[in-house]
């Protein structure tokens, strides 16, 4: 399967990484020989300089044999003109396009129907806005996703010293939780990811994830120790193009909200735009500013300015003058494996959730969503069973799902399964995979449809 | 830096080289020539070997190779072949000492072919296939061979690629590193078996067709005759070989672009271009030097020309003519293609002509902005402009080449080598061509060089064929710092 990707940026960067681990043949463009080079001595990838506008550049980077072109420069309109040439050039490709500008919200599904014929347009400002609305409302939860239109919930917590789920293993664990299902998909320790079987232990300072139907998240949090609090009052720093769509959601909600911006002009523009919010001119660092604000008072802080270092720390400031949940924006991968350390673990990144949004995309079968486990570790897809692909129709024990991955949960119809080895899928059900990323390929493999049948 | 991961690729890769050896001892057995015995203690002393590397490299569980790691795996990689595939030649008999097997066997991995054989049709067939045989495993590469069939070098493999063919100007044909190392490596067994087939056809036995096809497309030179391929005396084997040679001193991309339906890629290539070029005009400049002051008739003049300019231009070596009786003239102009040596990407050796391209363009650069004091120019190839940091690596290698030449020239001598021989034997060892001048001139070889003149000559090889950078750098001690 061949990938072109324009743009050889944190995000290009990183989708070609991923790819490129799983044997695919992935062709980088950008127009800087700089990031280029970081490229090719990093990656087992294929480099192009020029721009990925340009036809010929294009051609010369094999597009017609490409089954799917990713354009995700930083500039929007280049990613524009790169999809509307690429259509030119070979209409049969599938193309993706990340556009972060909000003005060009209402007119993703004209794109697709229109000229340039985007297949999907991503924009990770409104992915990132949703994880932190879902963090904001799951309590105790340091990552969440959805599957199944928003069924089944996938949340990460953290184990501490005191909770039930410490020290258990975990073939005891349904008789330790009166009457809840909770699959446990994967443990972080260390920083190091486990698919875990029933023999292991869980311990304190683990991060489990675990999937569970959304009607019972609650009953499952609490019963786990993780108490829903009432979310009033949330603090934003930063008030760029994340920043204003968040507060614009809470508006809507009724929430109260603050926001902090360093720059005149930019608070201008939130006033004008925003009704209820209250905008404050100042740094968010500033601890003269906090206090005066009373941040101690307020239920969250979300943090996003463009400059990492800033979001890191404010949210440490902000903790330590009385808050207990603290949302931190980081855009470099290299910092994820710190923040734990430093005790900041609700972290999100629009980058991440740009490549998240478009591996589903690359999967083979019918993947309808995938995200992946921070660091990078391990990926969950949900996909849809064909009744020609190897899942169907045995028993889960004789498909051979390969080492390192987990089938978590079944839906079928309305209903939520949590499957033992005995389980037999059937056609049409959405399954959703916990895998390890060195075992992807071989997933995607029994997920795909048989080539006989063609 | 991981020296387990190191130990293990490289014990992996000793491991495939004794697999290589079963095919000499099939023909040894074949032809109940006596080898067969040879190669099974050699194959079972490399087996050990490649099992003591595993051994030491056990628990290595890092998937990331360094730059680093890259260059030492690849020297240390091409070492190792050399020590190792001198078993069979010290085994044999024929070879007086451990050095003189070595010798051979880093002058055939590295496609030298300097020999120190005097008598070669008294050796046993399955060892001469085995001399020829080890010729074509290094032209592609090893490395690059072992990128194609061993799955778990794939990561990290680029790494590794660009430690063992460091082109100026890395060109990838392939998204991933495994499908570009497989298409090199069929191009060049494609080419190999069209020459097997064009000398078979034209009389020569099957043995030598396969041993002159495996030493002509990785421009060894070794050759199954005392007199090299003079002793065929034809001027059908003289035109098909110097056709086979001119084919590998091409950059291999562009055959494989051709073989794609692009036939003008050769001559849309500068380098090609420049290559070829250079090839006719010295061609002439030589042929019009012998005739009458050697040859009689302007056709021999042009055959003998011919072949002896393109033997040494792509770093191959073979001889139909003893080069040192022709004027002084066209002896410098045949030192001076030890120099020069083939294209980029290609299996040849020396300095390169796209270096030598890079390096012309940036001495009229140079001269240009003396005219023109606030110009803007760049160096260009075929239309881009060439980085800067590209052009420093090239003016670099230029130096490191000629100054380590000085340096082994100077040492060679002060070990009792008369002065042309020195010169000869260093320019053409460190050049990968293998007949030099004097002592060591076409109609003789390596055996009268001193022991330590040996081992000398044997780094000059290993520093030609990986190109000076991947082996002087094991000579820093920063590369050892933690």
């Amino acid at each position: 399967m061949k990938i072109i990707i324009i743009g050889a940026g944190e995000v290009g960067f990183h989708i070609a990484s991923h790819l490129a681990l799983e044997n695919k043949d992935v062709v980088i463009v950008d127009k800087n020989a700089n990031a280029l080079r970081r490229v090719s001595d990093n990656l087992d990838v294929q480099v192009l300089q020029g721009s990925g506008s340009s036809p010929t550049v294009l051609e010369e980077a094999g597009l017609r044999s490409a089954e799917i072109m990713l354009a995700v420069t930083n500039s929007d309109e280049a990613n524009l003109v790169a999809c509307l040439v690429a259509n030119i050039v070979s209409p049969s490709t599938k193309k993706l396009a990340r556009i972060r500008n909000a003005d060009y919200d209402d007119y993703h599904g004209t794109f697709r129907e229109n000229a340039p014929y985007i297949d999907t347009v991503i924009n990770p400002d409104i992915e990132v806005v949703k994880t932190i609305d879902r963090m904001m409302t799951v309590p105790g939860a340091v990552d969440v996703g959805e599957f199944a239109d928003g069924r089944i919930k996938f949340v990460g917590i953290k184990v501490d010293e005191d909770s039930p789920l410490n020290r258990v293993q975990l073939i005891d664990l349904p008789g330790r939780l009166d009457g809840i299902r909770l699959l446990i998909a994967a443990i972080m320790r260390d920083e190091e990811l486990i698919i875990p079987r029933g023999k292991d232990r869980l311990m304190a300072g683990d991060l489990v994830y675990f999937i569970t139907a959304s009607e019972q998240l609650e009953t499952t949090l609490a019963t786990l120790g993780k108490q829903e609090e009432p979310l009033r009052r949330v603090l934003i720093i930063g008030g760029g193009r994340i920043g204003y769509r968040l507060a614009s959601v809470l508006e809507e909600r009724n929430l109260s909200c603050k926001i902090i911006e360093k720059d005149s002009a930019k608070c201008d523009r939130l006033a004008d735009r925003l009704n209820k919010a209250v905008v404050l001119h100042g740094d968010g660092s500033d601890q003269s500013l906090l206090a005066e604000e009373n941040v101690g008072d307020m239920d969250t802080v979300v943090t996003l300015t463009n400059d990492e270092e800033t979001n890191i720390l404010a949210s440490l400031l902000t903790r330590r003058m009385g808050i207990r949940k603290c949302i931190t924006r980081i855009s470099k991968f290299s910092y994820f494996p710190l923040m734990a350390t430093i005790g900041i673990e609700q972290v999100v990144s629009p980058r991440l959730s740009a490549i998240n949004s478009i591996i589903q995309h690359v999967r083979r079968g019918k993947v309808l969503s995938a995200m992946s486990i921070k660091g990078e570790q391990a990926e969950i897809m949900e996909a849809v069973a064909m009744e020609t692909s190897a899942i169907v129709g045995k028993p889960l024990r004789s498909v051979g799902i390969p080492k390192g991955a987990l089938v978590a949960a079944v839906m079928r119809q309305d209903h939520i399964i949590i499957p033992s080895g005995e389980t037999v899928i059937e056609p049409d059900d959405r399954i959703i995979i916990v895998s390890r990323r060195e075992a992807i390929p071989q997933v995607e493999k029994i997920l795909a449809v048989k080539l006989e049948f063609f | 830096m991981h020296w387990r991961h190191v130990a293990k690729v490289v014990g992996v890769l000793t491991i495939a080289l004794a697999s290589t050896m079963l095919i000499p001892l099939l023909v040894g057995l074949f032809y109940k020539d006596g080898s067969a015995r040879t190669f099974v203690m050699a194959i079972a002393g490399t087996l050990a070997g490649g099992a003591v590397l595993i051994f030491c490299g056990r628990g290595d569980r890092s998937d990331y190779v360094s730059q680093r790691e890259g260059m030492a795996i690849v020297a240390l990689g091409w070492t190792l072949a050399g020590l190792f595939g001198a078993l069979p030649f010290y085994f044999e008999g024929h070879f007086p000492t451990f050095t003189d097997a070595f010798f051979e066997s880093v002058s055939g991995f590295t496609t030298t072919g300097a020999s120190v054989l005097t008598d070669i049709e008294a050796v046993p067939k399955g060892i001469l296939l085995w001399r020829s045989l080890i010729q074509w495993l290094g032209g592609m590469g090893i490395i690059v061979l072992g990128i194609a069939i061993l799955p778990f070098l794939g990561v990290g493999g680029m790494q590794l690629y660009k430690a063992e063919v460091p082109t100026p100007v890395p060109d990838k044909l392939q998204p991933r590193i495994r499908d570009t190392a497989m298409i090199l490596w069929k191009v060049y067994a494609l080419i190999t078996v069209l020459e097997i087939f064009a000398l078979w056809g034209g009389g020569m036995s099957v043995y030598d067709a396969v041993n002159h096809a495996l030493t002509t497309l990785p421009t060894g030179g070794f050759s199954t005759q005392n007199a090299s391929v003079a002793q065929f005396d034809s001027a059908y084997f003289d035109v098909v070989i110097s056709f086979f040679m001119l084919l590998a001193g091409v950059n291999f991309s562009l055959h494989y672009q051709m073989l794609r339906g692009k036939p003008l890629a050769f001559w849309r290539d500068s380098e090609c271009r420049f290559f070829l070029g250079a090839v006719a005009v010295l061609t002439i400049v030589v042929s019009l030097d012998i005739w009458h002051s050697v040859y009689a008739s302007l056709g021999d003049a042009l055959r003998y020309g011919l072949f002896q300019v393109v033997s040494i231009v792509t770093t191959t070596g073979y001889a139909t003519a003893d080069y040192e009786q022709w004027p002084a003239m066209s002896q410098l102009i045949l030192l001076l293609c030890m120099f020069l040596g083939a294209s980029a990407g290609s299996t040849g050796g020396g300095m390169k002509c796209l270096r030598i391209m890079l390096c012309f363009k940036f001495c009229y650069k140079e001269l240009f902005s003396l005219i023109h004091p606030r110009a803007v120019s760049h160096v260009k190839i075929a239309g881009k402009t060439v980085p800067d940091d590209v052009l420093r690596s090239v003016l670099g290698f230029l130096s490191l080449y000629m100054g380590l030449f000085g340096l082994c020239t100077v040492l060679l001598a002060g070990l009792g080598v008369d002065f042309v021989t020195a010169f000869g034997a260093v320019a053409a060892t460190i050049g990968n061509i293998g007949p030099g001048f004097g002592m060591v001139g076409p109609v003789e070889n390596y055996a009268a060089i001193p022991y330590l003149g040996k081992w000398l000559l044997i780094w000059c090889m290993l520093l030609g064929r990986l190109e000076i950078f991947t082996v002087v750098i094991l000579l820093v001690p920063e590369f050892y710092r933690k």
